[in-house]
């Protein structure tokens, strides 16, 4: 039997684990935190007060067979198949995938660590998460600036999410007359794929949300409450809400030009192997792929790379598909491929009952037990196809 | 141009959501003053984007190519 190491406890972890044939591969899981956290929850918790019940023991979601080992991976020897964690523990492997996602970098911004540790941040713990909602839910008027602070975000939709849940918030509230919002971002336009930004930057514009474009986070004065550019452009504000930076966990590879500046793990984007390696595949956050860091890219991979250990042909087609809450009990999806560019699709409240449905659904497909109805559904739902379909229900949406 | 400068080549080519426009600004990050950036992309929509970025940025599109299988642009940094 092939002895499979995947390392990393989260969504594409879990569900290679789920997958992979028994009769085939011994699998061992090692994760360095017993628990395993729905992720998306975090944007509730922040913006909507959700519930913090987020989060599951890794173990129950794996099949019996599957080894779990919860320990710190901190060097991994690609040549040698040998991995060491924190504690001193040695594992060995015939193939390994490595799913470790990404972790905020806070810290290469400077000021930004400071910036999050005040108000809290929705892309790492519960805890900041709920400092959002604790701030949020403090305001009274003033300048509420929220933005993407490098170009690669985990979740690309996320900080667009969080400014137009923001604005629902205020304006139920009442605030709205009394506050500013302000969104930036790195990029020309509010969403960088042209398809998603169709839909999204009328309805900033008639929610009155300011945006701010090429907006390429330098470094943020937290004594004067500004944040600046490299651009030489500079923002004030009274509460600042900004995605991080990401990058790959703190492992020490062998060799180590198997990792970009951002610690991220160098993928053939569509055979979804290590480069310059034999019996190593990444799949997920920890990659860089050219695509959306998201769990269902981290699912689809998780299926190639299955395919790929048994032996069957297997291809990566960069599919994403992201649910985007446009607040108002309405959604979209953003959908593309490396081949197709992303699709301007409709924004309906079954999009978002669709993502709202997602905090239950996850633990269930996390088990590859939806697989069947989900590959019906993502062939349905092909950017190619959609693209051909020319009047795809385009309503006009506010 | 000398054809000795140092250029970075970024290969944007095939890339899905968010695109090419993220591997510009990782590049301009990273970069300096006088440095080249050569970026390659599939997707067409990156034309306007460089432009846009250029004039905003305060830097220099040397040129923008349609080749057979790809767009290459190549870019001077002037403002850090
Ligand atoms: C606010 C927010 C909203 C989101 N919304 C969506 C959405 O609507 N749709 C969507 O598809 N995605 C969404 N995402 C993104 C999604 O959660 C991630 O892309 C997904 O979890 C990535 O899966 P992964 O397996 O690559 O990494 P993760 O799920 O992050 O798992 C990484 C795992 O690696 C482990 N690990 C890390 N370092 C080590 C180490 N040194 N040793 C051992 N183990 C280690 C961790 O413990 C963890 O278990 C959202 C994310 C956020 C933050």
């Amino acid at each position: 039997m092939k002895r499979v190491l995947i390392i990393g406890g989260g969504s594409g972890a879990t569900f290679l684990a789920n997958t992979l044939d028994r009769r085939q591969f011994e699998t061992t899981v090692v994760s360095a935190s017993v628990l395993h956290m729905f992720q998306p929850g975090l944007l509730y918790i922040a913006f909507k007060n959700a519930p913090a019940g987020i989060t599951r023991a890794e173990r129950r979601l794996l099949p019996r067979h599957v080894h779990f080992v919860q320990q710190d991976v901190t060097h991994v020897n690609l040549r040698e198949h040998r991995v060491r964690t924190q504690a001193g523990m040695e594992l060995t492997y015939d193939e390994v995938v490595l799913a470790t996602g990404v972790q905020t970098a806070a810290a290469r911004i400077p000021g930004l660590e400071e910036v999050n540790a005040q108000f809290g941040d929705y892309h790492s713990t519960i805890e900041q998460a709920q400092k959002v909602w604790r701030h949020l839910a403090e305001v009274r008027g003033g300048t509420i600036v929220i933005g993407q602070g490098a170009a690669i975000c985990k979740c690309p939709p996320s900080p667009l999410e969080g400014v137009l849940l923001a604005e629902e918030f205020l304006r139920e509230r009442g605030l709205k007359s009394r506050t500013k919002l302000v969104y930036f971002t790195p990029y020309p336009r509010p969403y960088a794929a042209e398809g998603i930004n169709d839909i999204v930057a009328p309805i900033l514009q008639a929610r009155g949300i300011e945006v701010r474009t090429f907006f390429d986070l330098d470094r943020v004065d937290t004594a004067n409450r500004t944040i600046y550019s490299i651009e030489g452009e500079q923002i004030p504000y009274d509460l600042a809400l900004i995605v991080p930076p990401f990058i790959g966990a703190p492992i020490t590879y062998e060799p180590a030009e198997v990792l970009d500046e951002d610690r991220l793990i160098i993928t053939d984007k569509f055979s979804l192997r290590v480069k310059g390696v034999e019996s190593a595949f990444a799949i997920g956050d920890a990659t860089n792929l050219p695509t959306s860091k998201a769990g269902v890219g981290a699912h689809l991979e998780a299926k190639v790379v299955a395919q790929a250990l048994a032996a069957k042909p297997a291809r990566f087609d960069g599919r994403t598909h992201c649910p985007m809450d446009l607040a108002y009990g309405k959604g979209t999806f953003v959908i593309g491929s490396y081949a197709a560019p992303t699709v301007k699709y409709a924004p309906s409240r079954l999009n978002h009952w669709m993502k709202a449905a997602m905090a239950r659904v996850y633990w269930i497909s996390l088990r590859g037990w939806l697989d069947p109805l989900f590959d019906v559904y993502f062939r349905l739902t092909a950017p190619e196809k959609l693209a051909a379909r020319k009047a795809h229900r385009l309503r006009p949406a506010a | 141009m000398a054809e000795t400068e140092p250029r970075t080549v970024v290969d944007a080519r095939e890339e899905s959501c968010p695109g090419p426009i993220t591997d510009l600004a990782k590049a301009y990050r990273r970069s300096k003053v006088g440095d080249v950036i050569e970026l390659w992309a599939t997707d067409p929509g990156v034309k306007a984007d460089v432009r846009a970025w250029a004039a905003k940025t305060q830097n220099e599109v040397v040129s923008i190519e349609d080749q057979a299988d790809k767009v290459v642009a190549v870019l001077k940094i002037h403002r850090r």
